[in-house]
């Protein structure tokens, strides 16, 4: 406000009362126009026009009441046809070679050729590998042992290849490809539905030698790919010269990043390098190198669920594509116009084996290599498309219909359970989360020094407090509980400490509250560890090249930090401590809230033998299936561990915040809406202020705090030094001003399904809900204005629900 | 050295960034950074949100920018030829401009009434326009003596409006080209010296003329950019210098920061808001934003190479901060313009140190205490709760805040006034003290006439001496007071004991680690955490040891008379004048301020000295040897502790290797028997 002159010296006034108030006030200046970022959802861009095209290429291979499928054999391109919206999508790019194209017109000489090579333009900048791989369906990259560092691409329309689609039901095909130029053969399945594509491609029917050097797969990288460029031939010049931008439909890629990430179409002046989302993280045991330093530059959000989509015009064509299996080996790319080539491609990636570094020596010498092992895992991906604004036969043909529908898929497959019934999960106040850092620790003169936080005693009467000022809805996790605290203690153990508070302080702390209907639970990371923590013996995750896995963190944290390198924990000890603390938990503790598992997944190259992610995901949906007797908290859980969550932790608002992503989307929210509880970041840091308050609002987020009773300095020199702001009496007033303004408006639609979001202007969310005909609309105001909606008016930088409005 | 660490990491780290880490609740894409209470560079609450990305300006190699009051900025788009004028208010491209004469148009400045500076490399000229690009002038290459053979090809402007424009030239060692607005050369204004390594500075004391000229990068380096403060105060930054790359000048070119400033060798920007605020660019992709004291108060963003995220760069070219606090970077590589707004974090803290320096120090303390809450952790904060507490005279309150801010100068200048007003009420009843015990002496000895009370001190002092270990311990004093006589007991066997000599050692010990951890706060730069202490122990031991059988071994080869055991109490008697010494500096840095560190350091000296000069005689003493043949005793000593490090050191290295091998050809076996 010390910028702010003259006459707005009232308006800093106003704020500083705000401000003294307990509210920190917005970060933004005030502005006559809401200047959006990118992680703001922008209104809907233009309609399309959809023009009616030929298939007189392709082959009809099957019918259905929405749609009608077809094959086009030389370029392997399945072509469906959206009977609803008139639209028609290509697996493929569906363009010539240019190279054959040039050499024929090197030898035209009749009118007739000049014209038919006029009339067939060629893509600019694609050579051959590029036409094959946007034309095909699959497409395999592959690193020759000769050339390890440069790898290659062969696509299943290739020259080098063969491909035969074979009908095995009405609907259901398969295409046999040989890879003959490196001896790799394999099956993929192809089922159409209604409008609908399945694919799925088995590990055991891939055979042959390039097995071993295939190194990830794509599969119809251009479905859905936007722009380009084309260059038409000059009769006068002989050559392929005559430029013209192609007259590509306005809309976005839907990307998984964060909560969601929007990438609309756009003609990019730089060159950009793409998105790649690798779907619940890389595998610690599968890195380039066994070690990695985090730097000052903030991790990416790694993408928790395995979908992704492409919509067209404003809710007239889209398509989402999600994996029911080889999810954890899938990345999702997505590749900018003016990278390579004229196009963004957007599509699922799958990895069967990769370059590391093998290392011989402690000084980390070494020589790059292939696996031995390539991973295994089948691949089923299902590809749903959508038209219109959702009156249709489908969701609506956007994010949020792309959202809708996954959400329906997931539901159908028993991973998400809709809340159902009058109790308190579907009405009455929202939830708040309410974490407690208990104690951490400090380099002592001899060994470690517990920095003690706040005691079972100080717990008590905070939520004592908390309660009294009206807030019921409540529970916790209580971090770092045991002795030496959250960076040291271990997993399994239960080591209390008098100067936290006895086996029977926080007994009856948990069972007192029980009682009053806050849900009070042990927090443990399962995950990460370190060597004053334990031995990495037969704990720690190993690397494929037989080192332990470890992340250097000594950017992040104060240098006098006792420990600086952190590796992973076995996925079998995990769930083992995971079992132990059950055991110890139940019967006190109405909930476990669980870190690390669900957020890190990662194999292990043990001596014992080797855990593929596949087995370790399997390991902890085997142990959190058994643990019915508490409800499981989950600290940003992966779609594989959906199933067992009842409360979702620190979900992530917004994405990574590459360039050209243009829109942030609560595509998360919406998908676990009303399946379970699902929880902001921390307030505490940056997240504090009347935007971030909305966010929770437009997001559907119940508010989260970290608390501590004494000042968070006294961690200045703990692995938790990054918690600037934790104390109590310092949180008293936000906590009440975030949970009021939040309750207000989410309290009204708990128990509502939530069907829409629109941006009716910039700065300006309607999110719909809906409950038994019921609707009601939420809407958000992020501008400094005040705005109508539907003759409602929304003060600037407010929320406000419109009341319950009856469907005609 | 955490900055070259990080950088390093950086370099090291950078296809790190996919790992699978938790997710960040942050809407930023790096972390912020500030110094804590020792300057070390530690994580801070997020000071700047990505905003705005705009890619579609065209931009080819932009090297400079400018914002001018009316939020218009103006980007030296140098690999295009033109100036790009953009409304950030509108967000609209408002003017593309290029002037014939245009080669290399890389620095851009404006000044208050709208005069437009373009300074040209390779058109050797900086062109000046009107609001309308009318070229009103160009300022060329002054044609003065005084100017000589210096090159003139402007990289970046700066002028006044008062008639003084400043320019950087690329080549230019003697300083920044100072002219009027008329082109008139006035001099060069604030040169950089040259730092010179050791190595180099006895080069120059050796070397011939000639010589000297041969020699490779002996200029100073040239400054890389300037700009000006709405007072007028000019800005320099400097390349390739990590002290100091940032200046602000007094009006004889001198720097006015009064404690160096730590910054990148690579800065190439630099930007002062209207409240003074410094913000710098370095082209490693960091913006630094500074007090008007030149003390870091953020810094954020980083290098990638492989990625495009909002707020990371490839090469950030420079800066500039527009009305509303937003800061815009251009990156020079990719040609597009990133916006940054401060968070309400960054904003109370501006808010705080404006109302400081406009002397509202209530508003200020409160506002500091607001910026507390959203970071306990705040050192800037403590700092300026700190000074607005001593400007309010409440010397207590802000000695607290300082010693948390690790603002040892502050905190003894409110130690100062303090101790003053202890002085003042108590020093009288230390003066009557002292006269009465001198007087009480005095008449003592007048009334005792036989003196009995000394004969008792006598009797008591014997009783203590012969008291087994206690008074081998004390014996220490008389040894530092009488070394020959008291050495030549201890060489006898009459005086001194092994127990006695042990405690020494520990109490030495003790006294060493008391100074180095226990000293009031103005004089104790070390926290606990931050010392090796097992390294500490065994080096003390470890040393002490080497030293005692070494000097042992050299005389018996050197017909030295001491035993194992006289050395070893020669040295532990020695140690006395030390260890006073140590605990009297931890008590009196207690009670001295900042200003007086040379009692301290008189009495540290001494107490070394006096331990170095009776450690010499009690060893003489001991091996019963003359002065010369002292002295080759110790040259032998010490080659044979420079030995016995080396072999040590030798036989860790080879079993090191010997480990390394057989666990090599572990794996190797492990790996293949199992393939």
């Amino acid at each position: 406000m010390y910028r702010l002159k003259g006459e707005k010296r009232l308006a800093a006034g106003l704020l500083t009362l705000c401000m003294l108030a307990g509210l920190w006030f917005p970060g933004e200046r005030v502005h006559a126009e809401y200047i959006h970022t990118n992680r703001d959802t922008l209104p809907p861009g233009p309609a399309m026009e959809i023009k009616e095209e030929s298939a007189e290429e392709y082959e009809k291979l099957y019918e259905t009441d929405k749609a009608v499928y077809y094959y086009r054999e030389d370029r392997d391109i399945i072509a469906l046809l959206d009977k609803e919206s008139g639209y028609l999508w290509k697996t493929g790019l569906d363009a010539p070679v240019a190279k054959k194209l040039r050499a024929k017109a090197m030898s035209a000489s009749t009118e007739e050729e000049f014209e038919e090579l006029e009339n067939t333009p060629v893509e600019d900048n694609m050579n051959e590998i590029f036409t094959d791989m946007a034309n095909s369906l699959i497409t395999v990259e592959y690193r020759p042992p000769e050339s390890l560092d440069s790898p290659k691409k062969i696509s299943s329309a290739s020259s080098g290849s063969e491909s035969t689609l074979r009908k095995l039901e009405e609907n259901r095909f398969c295409l046999d490809i040989d890879f003959k130029d490196i001896d790799l053969q394999m099956k993929v399945y192809i089922t159409f539905g209604e409008k609908k594509i399945q694919y799925y491609i088995p590990h055991e029917e891939i055979t042959g030698q390039g097995m071993q050097s295939m190194t990830t797969l794509y599969l119809t990288p251009f479905l859905g790919a936007n722009g380009g460029q084309l260059l038409r031939f000059n009769r006068d010049s002989g050559d392929y010269d005559i430029v013209e931008r192609k007259d590509a439909p306005p809309g976005y890629a839907f990307v998984p990043d964060g909560s969601g990430a929007l990438i609309r179409f756009q003609d990019n002046n730089s060159i950009f390098r793409q998105y790649t989302g690798d779907v619940y993280g890389s595998d610690a045991s599968q890195w380039e190198y066994y070690n990695t330093t985090l730097t000052d530059a903030m991790p990416l959000k790694d993408p928790v669920m395995p979908v992704f989509g492409v919509a067209l015009g404003n809710d007239q064509a889209a398509f989402v594509a999600y994996a029911d299996e080889g999810a954890e080996y899938m990345s999702i790319i997505c590749t900018p116009e003016e990278n390579t080539t004229y196009y963004t491609w957007t599509c699922p990636q799958f990895t069967y084996n990769l370059r590391y570094h093998q290392v011989f020596n402690k000084a980390g010498d070494g020589y790059f290599q292939m696996m031995e092992e390539p991973n295994v895992f089948d691949i089923a991906m299902t590809y749903e498309f959508l038209s219109g604004d959702g009156s249709g036969s489908t969701e609506a043909a956007d994010y949020v219909g792309m959202a809708l529908t996954y959400r329906r898929h997931l539901i159908e497959e028993g991973i998400l359970t809709e809340m159902t019934g009058s109790g308190e999960e579907t009405s009455g106040d929202i939830p708040i989360r309410l974490d407690f850092l208990m104690s951490d620790a400090e380099s002592g003169v001899v060994g470690l020094d517990n920095v003690v936080m706040t005691t079972t005693e100080d717990v008590r009467s905070i939520l004592t407090d908390v309660m009294d000022n009206g807030i019921q809805n409540i529970n916790s996790g209580l971090q770092g509980w045991q002795k030496k605290g959250v960076t040291f203690s271990r997993p399994g153990t239960r080591k209390y400490s008098s100067a936290i508070g006895s086996r029977s302080d926080f007994e009856n702390l948990m069972t007192d509250f029980s009682r009053m209907g806050v849900d009070i639970s042990y927090q443990q990371d399962y995950v990460t560890i370190n060597k004053t923590m334990m031995s990495y013996f037969d704990n720690a995750v190993k690397h494929v090249n037989s080192w332990y896995s470890y992340v250097d963190k000594t950017n992040l944290l104060p240098p006098a930090a006792p420990v600086t390198q952190f590796g992973y924990a076995r996925p079998e000890k995990s769930v083992k401590w995971l079992k132990e603390q059950y055991e110890h938990s139940k019967g006190t503790a109405d909930s476990m809230t669980i870190d690390g598992i669900g957020s890190i997944l990662t194999g292990d190259y043990a001596d014992s033998g080797h855990i593929t992610v596949s087995d370790a995901m399997a390991l902890y949906q085997e142990q959190l299936e058994t643990m019915e007797e508490v409800k499981r908290n989950i600290k940003n859980p992966g779609m594989y561990l959906w199933k067992y969550t009842d409360r979702y932790l620190q979900a992530p608002v917004g994405h990574s915040q590459y360039i050209f992503e243009t829109d942030a989307v609560p595509f998360l929210q919406l998908v676990l809406n009303g399946t379970m509880e699902v929880y902001a970041p921390y307030a505490n840091f940056s997240f504090y202020t009347q935007t971030d308050i909305l966010k929770m609002i437009d997001y559907n987020l119940s508010p989260s705090f970290i608390l501590t009773s004494e000042p968070s300095w006294k961690l200045a020199d703990t692995v938790s030094a990054d918690l600037y702001s934790t104390e109590y009496s310092l949180y008293k007033n936000l906590i009440q001003e975030v949970y009021s303004q939040v309750n207000a408006a989410l309290g009204q639609v708990k128990g509502y399904r939530w069907v829409d979001r629109l941006v009716v202007q910039d700065g300006v969310i309607v999110n719909v809900y809906e409950k038994d005909g019921t609707v009601k609309k939420v809407i958000i105001n992020y501008t400094d204005d005040p705005v109508t909606v539907d003759g409602a008016q929304t003060p600037p930088k407010s929320a406000l629900v419109a009341d319950a409005v009856r469907t005609p | 050295m955490r900055k070259i660490k990080r950088i390093l990491a950086v370099m090291l780290g950078l296809l790190c960034l996919t790992e699978p880490i938790l997710t960040q609740a942050s809407q930023a894409t790096s972390y912020t950074y500030t110094h804590d209470d020792k300057m070390n560079s530690v994580r801070t609450q997020d000071a700047y949100l990505p905003q705005q990305t705009i890619t579609n300006l065209g931009l080819n190699a932009a090297e400079d920018m400018f914002i001018d009051k009316n939020n218009m900025m103006y980007i030296a788009d140098t690999g295009s030829l033109r100036i790009v004028k953009y409304d950030i208010s509108r967000g609209a491209l408002l003017e593309e401009f290029s002037h014939p004469e245009f080669q290399a148009p890389k620095g851009i400045y404006v000044t208050a009434d709208g005069t437009i500076y373009v300074a040209d490399s390779k058109a050797k000229a900086v062109f000046v326009f009107d609001q309308d690009w009318k070229l009103l002038r160009k300022l060329e290459r002054p044609q003065v003596p005084a100017f000589g053979d210096t090159p003139f090809d402007p990289a970046k402007v700066a002028a006044d409006g008062r008639g003084n424009v400043y320019i950087v030239g690329e080549g230019v060692y003697s300083g920044v080209i100072q002219m009027s607005e008329e082109g008139e050369f006035q001099g060069f204004f604030a040169v950089n010296k040259t730092d010179l390594t050791t190595f180099q500075k006895l080069q120059t004391v050796f070397f011939t003329r000639e010589q000297l000229s041969r020699l490779l990068n002996r200029n100073p380096v040239t400054f890389a950019n300037v700009t000006l403060d709405d007072r007028g105060i000019v800005y320099t930054v400097t390349l390739g210098k990590r002290r100091d790359p940032i200046k602000k000048h007094k009006t004889n070119g001198s720097n006015m920061f009064a404690d160096t400033v730590y910054g990148f060798e690579d800065i190439n920007d630099i930007w002062v808001d209207e409240n003074l605020l410094i913000y710098t660019a370095s082209k490693r992709g960091y913006v630094d934003v500074y007090t008007a004291e030149g003390e870091l108060l953020f810094e954020f963003g980083s290098y990638v190479s492989n990625l495009d995220v909002a707020g990371l760069y490839n090469a950030l070219s420079t800066l500039a901060v527009d009305q509303n606090g937003y800061i815009w970077t251009i990156d020079g590589i990719k040609g597009y313009l990133q916006s940054y707004a401060p968070t309400a974090y960054a904003q109370k803290v501006y808010e705080a140190l404006g109302f400081y320096n406009s002397g509202h120090y209530e508003e200020a303390l409160r506002t500091w205490d607001e910026v507390l809450a959203m970071n306990q952790m705040s050192v800037a904060a403590h700092d300026g709760i700190g000074k607005a507490y001593l400007s309010k005279y409440d010397f207590e309150s802000a000695m607290e805040h300082f010693q948390v801010a690790g603002n040892h100068g502050l905190y003894s200048e409110a130690f100062w006034e303090i101790r003053n007003v202890w002085l003042q009420k108590y020093l009288v009843y230390f003066l009557a003290a002292a006269v009465l015990l001198y007087l009480a002496i005095v008449i003592t000895e007048r009334v005792d006439k036989e003196r009995r009370l000394r004969r008792l001190k006598a009797a008591w002092k014997e009783r203590i001496m012969n008291t087994k270990g206690l008074g081998d311990v004390l014996y220490g004093f008389t040894t530092a007071r009488h070394p020959l006589n008291g050495y030549y007991e201890i060489r006898v066997g009459r005086k001194g004991s092994l127990p006695g000599a042990g405690i020494l050692y520990l109490l030495t010990f003790a006294a060493f680690m008391l100074f180095m951890l226990g000293k009031g706060f103005i004089y104790q730069y070390y926290d606990i955490q931050e010392l090796d202490i097992g390294s500490i122990v065994i080096g003390f031991f470890a040393f002490t040891s080497l030293f005692v059988i070494c000097n042992y071994l050299a005389a018996s080869i050197n017909d030295g008379e001491g035993t194992l055991k006289g050395v070893a109490l020669a040295v532990a008697y020695g140690a006395v004048p030390l260890m006073v010494s140590l605990f009297a500096i931890t008590a009196l840095s207690y009670c001295v301020t900042a200003n007086e560190a040379f009692f301290l350091d008189v009495l540290l000296w001494g107490g070394g000295a006096w331990t170095v000069v009776l450690i010499f005689l009690g060893l003489q003493t001991i091996h019963n040897y003359s002065g010369k043949e002292m002295v080759k005793s110790l040259l032998i000593t010490a080659l044979f502790i420079f030995v016995v490090i080396v072999v040590i050191l030798v036989v860790t290295i080879m079993c090191e290797q010997v480990m390394k091998f057989l666990t090599t050809i572990g794996k190797e076996l492990v790996r293949n028997v199992s393939s």
